[in-house]
């Protein structure tokens, strides 16, 4: 380590190359998470339709309570908006989808649930669970926007753990642990008419 | 005042926020009920509560920076309200803690006495027991659809639907299919006709079939049947897989749900055990902290309620220390309080009054001063006030008139040091203070002195002073010019001799004188010459004596009859001159007039004045036995603001004796041998009536000299 050396500007370099080093490291603790892959819209006949990919990491509080039986609730909100220069953004049209995930010890099964439209799926690993969440399929957003072909919109999606669904008692540790939060942030990308 | 009157009373206000806090909490506990409704709002009401907290101790904190800087001006009341915060919080705090902390403790061994190994151990043993009794039932439903492929061995693909509904309703399955390895569905039957479409095994499901080349798993239908799902291989036909789906008894299916329902809130209570009690303890600590900030502030305002007129009265005492009276503090209330700022509005009222009180007797004491001052200053008398050290304190006008010592000189000062000052006072001011030594009692003396004025008499009585101890703290003299008077008595006396004397005397002169001169006349030729010329000598003699007699009698009668003066403007020099003129002749006797530059006009009666200077000058020339020298000189001096001329008149003669000098313008007071004695007397009577003064010049040591000042005319 020339950090030792004597004098201070070498201390303070030092200082500096550790910031540096610790930089990444940091970003690595951070490996739980929503995080959106890869999403596209397309025009199907006369209405836009999504498809995305997700990639759910659960951090280890939210695994531990998952396998103690604590249902886990996700939304997935899905918005357009129309671009406004001196005003906020116009919501055109959001939706969105409600998952949840429990574990079923007797089945020793992950069952995820549609909330919107009540369908069950039993997966008998959690990865498999989580991949169908991950997953939306020509899921219909909105029909062809009307306007004119200056205007500019964007689609937006975002995954969030609604963490006020979680038992009374793990809300406020959920709202002040970082483990809890899990929610993504808004990725948006221009819709293409 | 008017925001006063709209402001809620301030125990409304507490009462107020007492049960929005009470509310606040009530509905976070309701809201712990996981069933409650606002089990949703927890999060928020938690929020509120927190903020609510928040904007309690900004109040309490608010308050207490506001005590700390009273408490650093000294305010008046700040100390009494720490002390009774610092109790109160005290008394507050310590029951609170005890409490908390025994309600934790209860909390923690509350939640912990929930979760034991046992119950660990059961709950686990007890889905065990669920799961190996569905095991059970799943291993004899597939050998019991092992045992149904073997019938179907012989039966030919097109009899299969009739033979798998054979089979199904003897196994008693709800559902069973027959499908090709590829998933194309041979035969299917189900107890409910109408379902046409079979449940087929999923993806992951394949997998294990073609691993195993058999499958069998409870699978979920909806929400809360069970089926168990088994899939084995036809024997005779490997390509072709039999599936049954048979319901779990709904007994059973309860009970497994039950106890996996158990479990799984076991499971949960149990990870969430410690979030139990982290979120227990702080809604606990949260309806503490409310609580206790709430009662904080309110005893903060409760205290500076009860404190405000114990503050008022600080403030008003120490206003009516440094003398300010007219305090009116405000009764708040009608308690204990409310009566002792009661009394002391009585109290500053009744000091205000005995305040006003002293001030006019003040004034009035000051106001009877300045009468007496005023009636001293105008008295003719002298009065002169001591104090114990025989120091003069006070002093009239008049004391400076008749000492003519000036004003700054007298107070302050002992008599003895105004002797050092005034040596022609020495012998009055001695006898003053030889008086004011000795006496015990009112005195009273005649004092007689010579003043630069000749000779003046003073009545003097004395008042010594003394306190309620009997200590003499002073003493007041009064003193009167009385040579006026003595002089004026003395006058009238004299007047009224002569006047009987002229009266009684004269009456009988002229028959004296006309007999004797009848007697000379009638025995003049009878008589022989000797005896005829002593009759002659004799009635001479006589009628001599009784003409000097008339004379004499003339004199006493002109000294006793009231002036009859005609005022006019005299111009001295000029009668000086004319009188002079008179006596220039007589041989032997020098004259030295001396006049000052200037008019030297007097107001007066010519002829008095003429024999004034005739009496005067004839005098002279008596003294110095004709032959000398005889100076007159005028000159214009001041006096008292006053305009004198004053006439000098000195001879070079044997003077005039120093006993003499005191009696010398006294009637009958001669040192000639001839004269009536008059003749000093009346200069000095005309001169007086004159409003002027007369006197002997002792100062002059060569013969005789006298000194007449009379009023100058001021043109």
């Amino acid at each position: 380590m020339r950090a030792l050396a004597s004098n201070k500007a070498s201390i303070w370099r030092s200082l500096l190359c550790c910031l540096f080093t610790l930089l990444p490291a940091l970003g690595y603790a951070d490996t739980f998470g929503v995080e959106v892959k890869n999403a596209e819209i397309t025009l199907q006949g006369n209405s836009y339709v999504l498809s995305a990919d997700m990639d759910y990491r659960l951090s280890a509080r939210a695994l531990e309570a998952l396998q103690n039986g604590v249902p886990l609730y996700w939304d997935i909100h899905i918005k357009v908006q129309q671009h406004r220069d001196y005003f906020w953004d116009k919501t055109l049209a959001s939706s969105g989808i409600r998952y949840r995930i429990q574990y079923h010890a007797l089945l020793n099964m992950y069952r995820v649930r549609n909330e919107g439209s009540g369908e069950l799926y039993n997966f008998s690993t959690l990865s498999a669970a989580l991949d169908l969440m991950s997953t939306i399929h020509g899921f219909h957003v909105m029909d062809r926007p009307v306007g004119a072909s200056t205007e500019r919109y964007a689609v937006g999606i975002k995954v969030t753990l609604d963490r006020d669904a979680l038992p009374l008692p793990l809300r406020p540790i959920a709202y002040t642990n970082p483990q809890w939060y899990l929610s993504s942030d808004w990725t948006l990308w221009p819709l293409i008419k | 005042m008017a925001f006063d009157k709209i402001k809620p009373p301030i125990s409304l206000s507490i009462l107020v926020l007492f049960g929005l806090i009470l509310l606040l909490l009530q509905l976070m506990s309701s809201a712990t009920q996981e069933s409650s409704e606002l089990s949703a709002m927890y999060s928020w009401l938690l929020l509120v509560n927190a903020l609510g907290s928040v904007v309690l101790l900004g109040l309490v904190g608010a308050n207490i920076y506001s005590l700390a800087r009273q408490l650093k001006k000294r305010e008046a009341g700040s100390r009494l309200t720490t002390r009774m915060v610092s109790l109160f919080v005290v008394l507050a705090l310590a029951p609170a803690a005890i409490v908390f902390y025994f309600s934790m403790q209860f909390l923690h061994q509350g939640i912990d006495s929930w979760f034991n190994v046992e119950i660990d151990r059961a709950m686990e043993d007890a889905l065990e027991l669920s799961q190996a009794s569905l095991d059970q039932r799943m291993r004899w439903h597939l050998r019991q659809t092992q045992q149904l492929t073997e019938k179907l061995v012989e039966a030919p693909e097109t009899l299969a639907t009739l033979e798998i509904e054979n089979l199904r309703e003897l196994s008693g399955a709800s559902e069973m299919t027959l499908f090709s390895r590829q998933g194309r569905i041979i035969a299917s039957s189900s107890i409910n006709p109408g379902d046409i479409l079979p449940s087929l095994p999923d993806e992951h499901t394949w997998l294990q079939l073609r691993q195993n080349s058999e499958y069998v798993a409870l699978t979920p239908v909806r929400d809360d049947e069970l089926m168990i799902r088994v899939i084995v291989t036809v024997k005779a036909k490997e390509s072709q897989y039999l599936q049954a789906l048979y319901p779990v008894p709904v007994r059973i299916a309860d009970l497994a749900d039950s106890v996996e329902f158990a479990f799984v809130r076991y499971q949960e209570m149990h990870f969430l055990r410690h979030s139990l009690k982290l979120s227990f303890s702080l809604a606990l600590s949260l309806v503490l902290l409310m609580s206790l900030l709430a009662a904080i502030w309110v005893a903060f305002i409760s205290i500076r309620n009860i404190v405000a007129p114990v503050k008022a009265l600080v403030k008003g005492t120490q206003a009516v220390a440094s003398g300010h009276y007219d305090q009116e503090l405000p009764v708040i209330a009608q308690d204990d309080l409310g009566f002792l700022v009661e009394s002391f509005n009585e109290m500053t009222h009744r000091i205000a009054r005995a305040s006003d009180e002293t001030r006019m007797a003040g004034i009035e004491v000051e106001n009877q001063r300045a009468y007496l001052e005023t009636i001293l200053a105008n008295l003719t008398a002298g009065v002169i006030s001591f104090d114990a050290g025989h120091k003069i304190r006070t002093a009239n006008q008049a004391a400076y008139r008749i000492f003519r010592i000036h004003v700054n000189q007298f107070v302050g000062r002992t008599l003895l040091e105004l002797v050092e000052s005034y040596a022609e006072l020495a012998e009055p001011l001695k006898s003053i203070q030889r008086l004011l030594e000795q006496a015990d009692d009112i005195w009273q003396q005649r004092i007689a002195f010579l003043g630069p004025n000749g000779r003046q008499e003073l009545l003097c009585r004395g008042t010594p002073l003394f306190s309620q101890e009997g200590f003499r703290v002073g003493a007041v003299v009064v003193f009167d010019d009385v040579t006026d008077l003595i002089q004026a008595q003395k006058n009238a006396a004299w007047g009224e001799v002569a006047r009987r004397l002229a009266h009684e005397i004269k009456n009988p002169l002229t028959p004296i004188q006309l007999s004797a001169e009848r007697l000379q006349h009638k025995l003049a030729n009878k008589l022989a010459d000797g005896d005829a010329d002593m009759l002659q000598r004799s009635t001479t003699t006589i009628v001599q004596q009784v003409e000097a007699m008339k004379e004499m009698v003339d004199d006493f009668s002109e000294y006793a009859k009231p002036s009859k003066k005609q005022t006019v403007d005299i111009d001295l020099p000029r009668l000086v001159q004319e009188v002079l003129a008179l006596y220039v002749l007589k041989s032997g006797v020098k004259f030295k007039a001396d006049y000052d530059v200037g008019l030297l006009m007097v107001k007066g009666d010519p002829v008095s004045i003429r024999q004034v200077l005739h009496n005067l000058i004839k005098n002279a020339l008596e003294a110095i036995d004709a032959k000398g020298l005889i100076e007159i000189s005028l000159r214009r001096v001041q006096k008292n603001n006053t305009d004198f001329i004053e006439i000098a008149l000195y001879d070079d003669g044997p003077g005039i004796k120093d006993e003499q000098i005191e009696q010398i313008f006294e009637p009958y007071v001669t040192t000639k041998a001839k004269g009536t004695g008059l003749g000093l007397a009346i200069v000095k009577k005309i001169i007086e009536e004159h409003g002027g003064a007369i006197w002997v010049d002792t100062s002059r040591k060569v013969g005789a000299g006298f000194i007449i000042q009379l009023p100058a005319c001021n043109y």
